[in-house]
């Protein structure tokens, strides 16, 4: 089920958004849960993944998903034949 | 046999259990279709009239179904699949896509989800490259749902 649309869109304000738009810094944040709106489009992101943080340039498509849908949390499963390594 | 919109009806078939053939009919809009232009339930393709063949082949001409739908769905993964969100990367692994265990089987996911992404490849190599354009672009969609 979507989310009603009276509560509209869920952000988070993001310290650093100013100069980010201004300069072409990064900008760094844990906020997965928040909603990519219009105006962040063309801004450089450093998403947490629960590790690092994962850069992400914004398209005009990705308007409406979450930030955290483009910072993977899992990491490839590949088989070690020793445990110590 | 009726041939209708690419699809063959047999004769003998009640048209409630005959309209699922088509893709993206199910049960209940068989019912609701037969409902709306005035089809007996027990009534069986043969013996449709000509006026309501022409009646039922308009419906279902208006109606999303067949290679409309294939079409839509295979644009909303495409869409996941170009911006790169986890969505579109399970759908390329062919893993489920909502969280599911994959600890055992998660069978479903990998009988259907590369399907859509590998038939479009198939079609690029056979045909001329064509994108299928959204409905709208994200900004309209993004403003259409009335948050501002």
């Amino acid at each position: 089920m979507p989310r009603s649309a009276w509560k509209g869109p869920f952000f988070v304000a993001l310290p650093g958004l100013r100069q980010a738009l201004t300069g072409n810094i990064p900008v760094r944040t844990n906020a997965r849960a928040c909603t990519i709106i219009p105006s962040f489009v063309g801004l450089k992101f450093q998403i947490h993944n629960g590790k690092d943080y994962t850069p992400l340039t914004v398209t005009d498509e990705m308007v409406g998903h979450k930030l955290g849908e483009f910072a993977p949390t899992r990491k490839r499963f590949s088989y070690r034949q020793t445990k110590n390594k | 046999m009726l041939h209708l919109l690419g699809v063959n009806l047999p004769d003998q078939k009640l048209v409630q259990y005959a309209l699922p053939l088509f893709y993206g009919i199910g049960q209940k809009t068989a019912l609701k279709v037969l409902a709306s232009i005035s089809i007996h339930k027990s009534c069986k393709i043969v013996d449709l009239s000509e006026s309501q063949i022409n009646q039922l082949s308009a419906l279902l001409s208006d109606m999303k179904i067949e290679s409309d739908l294939r079409k839509q769905i295979r644009a909303n993964i495409m869409h996941h699949r170009a911006i790169g969100s986890y969505v579109g990367r399970r759908h390329a692994m062919g893993m489920p896509v909502r969280g599911q265990n994959t600890r055992n089987n998660a069978k479903t996911a990998r009988k259907l989800n590369g399907r859509w992404l590998k038939a479009e490849k198939r079609e690029y190599s056979s045909s001329t490259r064509s994108i299928i354009p959204s409905v709208d672009s994200p900004f309209e969609s993004f403003f259409n749902r009335k948050w501002f």
